[in-house]
């Protein structure tokens, strides 16, 4: 249930078509290879939502992004780029800044972590571009639970 | 002398590991009041299937004795139509935790009339037809996905008429609708597992904020009033552990609220 106001793949678009003439490719570029990095976790049987958020970070510039988790899934979130070389990391806390995650992953333009949450509440989802050779990337994430 | 040499290669190669490990390790604790991180505005709003996978694992609720028959014939404003929308996607969701086949295809139905009385129609004919093909096979994951889709296709073309108000009161809809059924399961059998599931204060907080943002036509609604002032009683109780007593106040105001809905009082 995405809400007005998220960058989400639409969103995306038609905000970055007003003074990016081809910036939907590129959010569809991050958006896909996100997907991608979803991939393997659908095939064990998390259901993948069918939304996404993401925006452009400059280098070390990270993303918040707050998340009601319950207690009793099991989620993976994945990031993606748009950029083959870049890295992101993805990284997930609680609302006391405690590092949650039970497990996640870095892979050039793809990255993940894995939560069973110990308690319902707000999570923070942290995205971050670590290196770029471009002034602004496009990321996108999404996420599957079971 | 090769020895000493070995060795140095070796503390580098154990210095650069150990350096790398610190680059790629994320901290253990950050602070998220002085944290760099743009914050996204909003919450994100999790699938209703997110908490019916939860309520799946507590047991074997009397799913049937939870369902409820929405009164889609009740519509008033534009807004009382998509809180009714989003709390009859809602309703889907205990249909189908009931297994029960023609109240599924039912609620498919009827969601596609209520995404007609608001225009968007065309949006959910796939998602409103795989539902009745999904029940009438016995796909319950498959209707689950549909309704999820549903909702989050009605709400997309709604802001995409930039009509986004009226797609945050379809969520709230199905919010309300939700932690009414929750509610009453929780409190029929109380857990603090259970209770901790309302544990949601931020995005009661987002619901709140977005429901204060509304121009004023949509504020004045009285039904959109009446809503803000219940979720305004809620907030309190759900901060922190979550008591049977408190679990029984919510069922009380989202009952009352998804009837108000339903009535278009």
């Amino acid at each position: 249930m995405p809400e007005a106001g998220f960058v989400r793949r639409l969103i995306i678009a038609i905000s970055l078509l007003a003074f990016e003439g081809n910036a939907s490719a590129t959010v569809d570029e991050a958006i896909a290879k996100a997907m991608e990095a979803m991939e393997p976790y659908a095939k064990q049987g998390y259901l993948v939502r069918d939304d996404q958020w993401g925006g452009d970070l400059g280098v070390k510039q990270q993303q918040a992004i707050p998340h009601t988790l319950f207690k009793g899934n099991d989620y993976w979130f994945a990031v993606g780029t748009d950029i083959d070389s870049a890295h992101i990391t993805i990284h997930i806390y609680d609302n006391r800044g405690r590092l949650m995650e039970n497990d996640f992953w870095q892979h050039g333009r793809f990255a993940g972590a894995h939560i069973v949450p110990p308690a319902t509440g707000t999570y923070y989802i942290i995205v971050e571009i670590a290196s770029s050779p471009a002034e602004r990337t496009h990321w996108a994430m999404v996420y599957g639970y079971k | 002398m090769k020895i000493r040499s070995q060795l140095s290669l070796a503390t580098l190669l154990v210095i650069a590991l150990a350096r790398l490990a610190v680059a790629d390790a994320p901290p253990r604790q950050i602070n998220l009041n002085r944290f760099p991180a743009t914050r996204m505005e909003d919450v994100v709003v999790p699938l209703p299937s997110e908490v019916f996978n939860v309520l799946d694992k507590l047991g074997t609720p009397d799913w049937r004795g939870e369902m409820r028959t929405p009164n889609i014939n009740s519509r008033g404003a534009r807004a009382q139509i998509a809180l009714l929308l989003g709390s009859v996607v809602a309703e889907g969701f205990v249909a189908v935790e009931a297994m029960d086949k023609e109240r599924v295809k039912q609620i498919g139905r009827d969601v596609l009339e209520l995404a007609r009385a608001i225009g968007v129609e065309k949006t959910v004919l796939a998602r409103t037809n795989a539902i009745l093909s999904d029940a009438d096979n016995g796909d319950w994951l498959g209707v689950r996905r549909e309704l999820d889709g549903a909702l989050s296709d009605v709400k997309n073309a709604m802001i995409e008429l930039r009509d986004d108000q009226l797609a945050h009161l379809v969520s709230l809809g199905g919010w309300l609708r939700g932690t009414e059924v929750l509610t009453s399961i929780v409190g029929k059998s109380y857990s603090p597992d259970g209770a901790d599931l309302l544990n949601q204060p931020d995005l009661l907080k987002y619901f709140q904020e977005r429901l204060a943002g509304m121009p004023p036509r949509l504020r004045g609604n009285q039904l959109v009033t009446r809503i803000q002032k219940s979720l305004n009683e809620i907030s309190p109780l759900i901060n922190g552990t979550i008591s049977p007593a408190a679990v029984r106040k919510i069922h009380e105001i989202t009952s009352d609220m998804v009837k108000a809905i339903n009535s278009n009082a």
